[in-house]
């Protein structure tokens, strides 16, 4: 089978240009994540040949004009996102070492603070486990005991700091790790702070015309893990997307829509419900809302199917301006192949 | 395509997607034991300690290190505790170090007893079988003997050939038990056990500053499996923990921590439906936070008599219950839905020596067996006509 580009055609012009100030929201369900979705939000973005897959005279000036990004995520942690991207091409490591990307860690520290590490400990790789040790284009391994993934100039490094080494290594490209403390809206706005000095570190490094593109990946969580007992509920969560609005140029967040938390509200009068689902769908609604599009992504209704992974529907959203902008709503399908590769396609097409 | 698929084997992670894969070159043998490169894209797995429960797993035939696999069970039957302690017989074994969160040593001498590995068993059953199987290509042979699909027909490599007994009991990836009997291993006494203490705030706090000081302060080859047995099961969480603001920050935390050392620990969770119905949002997120999910749903008690009719053939065991599998490890977190696994029935049954996932298959019709063969004494040729 063909290879696939890395941006299927039929998505290129929804993911590649976001209108200034404009909120997409993705929303994904247990059987359809949105992993796939945010990375092919990242290469428009960030990659830098133009491939003649791509390029159908829709997204040219996209590539000149790169952006810069930065990724917040919440539910995956860097390694996930380095190894995907590089499935598509994308060096997001190099890319942070050139100011073009950060990514904010919010899934190592955010609720848990990390032990102080000793140098044996967080060298994941040490250990002869094979598929990471023995790289295969570097040379014979020789005396050097193989060591961790596989950005580069860790190479250099004497043995003596191995440890020390992979720790560097593996939190390389992470710009900050979020920590949540205190409560209610204060602990919100320490966690602004800290996204926005990250986005303004990526701005100052170059003119400031460059748009930052911002993803943040399932700060839906952030609402469930503390809820109103914390002091935060569907509206500070708005209030604190708002904010961290302002300071980018367009902004780009997915959501869960499991019909267990979007469905159960209390509101629908369901026995049982707790404040978990009322406060997520009331925060998924208004941001349905603000939206200028919504991608939402979901399984067949008909069942697994071999050749297809589920089901993508763009639709405008509440915050698009009428008669200024304009979106085609679609239906599609999409297949995650075995290899990362992504097929979309409309419904009786293949 | 299927024709192009099979060509590429395993080695064809390594243009495309660039991951280290080092199935071309050979595994040295003294790499850690219980551990084993992926056949799909070479990441490392280790076993479950159920060999079709490997084999289900989006065709990685084991549980990718640095994943968190969530059991869920319905009813008050505990399927899910004997996949838990085959888990950590599994471990026990493998001399991985095996951390049990809020079950009592009691638990840890609850495992259920090494009666060689899992191909050994396999071997004699199939012995057994031989003589009643019928004649068919040798190609399809082995197809459906694992119901584990990918799994079945391409089993990673595992040192076999010209090794000895002795040397495969030591390299088996995977080993089986039997329940009735009890563990006795020298590296059992390698658990430990951390208990629920009472506290003021959350005690999932302590749990995860003992569990991440534990990995901390471990040699930095030493595999770690997490157990956690009936989560928020009233007997042993107190009702506060309940709290969405406690469990889910638990989660992430274990999830953060499982990350951070993504090659050297894996998890495994129960959790009782019946007191917290999937159809709630709180499940729900613990759901998400998780890389795998499956669901158990034994038959009730009465259905009995279906089960039995459900074995395709009398040698087999009937069904105890299906099995849903809701989230895969690897496949889902990239998105997709499209394993051939995804979307089948599952049956499970759990006999002495072996817990089986098996494709569920509904059996003829019970009271249609006249017609059935009916028809086959009159117009049909007869069997024996059509064989050559």
């Amino acid at each position: 089978m063909p290879s696939q580009p890395p941006l299927p055609p039929l998505i290129a012009p929804y993911v590649s240009s976001q209108p200034e100030s404009s909120l997409t929201l993705i929303t994904s369900i247990l059987g359809a994540t949105s992993n796939w979705l945010v990375l092919r939000f990242l290469h428009p973005a960030l990659s830098t040949s133009i491939n003649p897959n791509v390029s159908l005279g829709l997204d040219e000036q996209q590539n000149d004009a790169k952006k810069k990004v930065v990724l917040v995520s919440f539910l995956r942690g860097w390694e996930f996102w380095r190894a995907e991207a590089k499935r598509l091409g994308l060096d997001l490591a190099r890319l942070a070492d050139k100011k073009q990307f950060a990514f904010v860690d919010g899934l190592s520290e955010l609720f848990s603070a990390p032990q102080i590490a000793n140098a044996a400990s967080p060298s994941p790789s040490n250990s002869a486990i094979p598929p990471r040790t023995s790289l295969p284009l570097r040379g014979p391994p020789g005396p050097v005991p193989g060591r961790g993934p596989a950005p580069a100039p860790a190479t250099a490094l004497p043995t003596s700091v191995n440890g020390n080494a992979t720790r560097n290594q593996t939190d390389l490209g992470i710009s900050k790790k979020l920590r949540f403390t205190g409560r209610g809206t204060a602990a919100l706005d320490a966690l602004e702070k800290d996204i926005v000095a990250v986005i303004d570190q990526l701005k100052g490094s170059n003119d400031s015309s460059e748009e930052v593109l911002l993803i943040i990946d399932q700060p839906d969580f952030l609402l469930a893990a503390t809820g109103p007992r914390s002091g935060i509920g569907a509206t500070e969560m708005s209030e604190w997307i708002t904010g961290l609005q302002q300071a980018a140029h367009a902004t780009v967040m997915t959501i869960a829509a499991d019909s267990p938390l979007i469905h159960n509200a209390p509101a629908a009068g369901n026995q049982g419900a707790t404040p978990v689902e009322g406060e997520h769908a009331a925060f998924a609604i208004g941001s349905a809302h603000r939206a200028r599009s919504v991608m939402q992504l979901r399984t067949l209704e008909t069942g697994a199917a071999r050749d297809v992974s589920g089901v993508l529907r763009i639709s405008r959203g509440g915050g698009l301006s009428a008669g200024v902008d304009t979106l085609d709503e679609r239906e599609l399908l999409y297949y995650i192949q075995r290899d990362g590769g992504v097929k979309v396609f409309g419904r009786g097409e293949s | 395509m299927s024709f192009r698929k099979r060509n590429i084997g395993l080695s064809a992670g390594v243009d495309r997607t660039a991951v280290p894969n080092t199935s071309a070159q050979p595994t040295p043998p003294e790499s850690i034991p219980g551990i084993r490169p992926s056949p799909d894209d070479g990441r490392p797995t280790t076993s479950t300690g159920t060999p079709s429960l490997d084999g289900l797993l989006a065709g990685h035939a084991g549980l990718p290190m640095g994943k968190i696999l969530l059991v869920e069970e319905n009813g008050t039957t505990d399927f899910a505790g004997a996949l838990l302690r085959y888990y950590a017989a599994e471990g026990v074994v493998q001399e991985q170090k095996i951390h049990v969160v809020g079950a009592p040593e009691q638990w840890g001498r609850s495992l259920p007893g090494l009666i060689g590995t899992a191909e050994s068993l396999e071997e004699k059953r199939s012995d057994r079988r031989k003589d009643e199987r019928m004649k068919i290509a040798w190609r399809y042979e082995r197809l459906g003997e694992f119901g584990a699909g990918i799994a079945g027909s391409r089993d990673a490599p595992t040192p076999t050939g010209d090794s000895d007994a002795a040397g495969k009991q030591q390299n088996a990836f995977c080993h089986a038990f039997d329940l009735t009997k009890r563990l006795a291993h020298p590296s059992i006494t390698n658990m430990s056990f951390i208990p629920l203490l009472p506290s003021r705030d959350s005690p999932f706090i302590s749990i995860i500053k003992q569990l991440q000081s534990a990995i901390a302060s471990s040699a930095p080859n030493t595999i770690h499996r997490i157990v956690i047995p009936g989560l928020l099961n009233p007997t042993i969480y107190p009702p506060s923990t309940c709290e969405p603001a406690q469990v889910l920050q638990f989660l992430h935390s274990l999830k953060a921590l499982v990350n951070s050392h993504a090659s050297r620990i894996t998890t495994m969770i129960t959790l009782p439906l019946s007191l917290f119905p999937r159809s709630s949002g709180l499940i729900r997120w613990a759901e998400l936070i998780s890389d795998g999910v499956i669901e158990l749903c034994p038959f009730p008690h009465s259905a009995d008599a279906l089960a039995t009719s459900g074995a395709a053939t009398s040698q087999e065991e009937p069904p105890q219950g299906m099995l849903k599998t809701h989230k895969l490890p690897v496949l889902h977190e990239r998105g997709g839905g499209s394993d051939q696994n995804v979307g089948q029935d599952w049956a499970f049954n759990l006999s002495r020596r072996r817990f089986e996932i098996k494709p569920f298959s509904l059996p003829p019709a019970e009271g249609d067996k006249e017609a059935q063969e009916a028809p086959a004494s009159s117009g049909m040729p007869k069997k024996a006509d059509l064989e050559f």
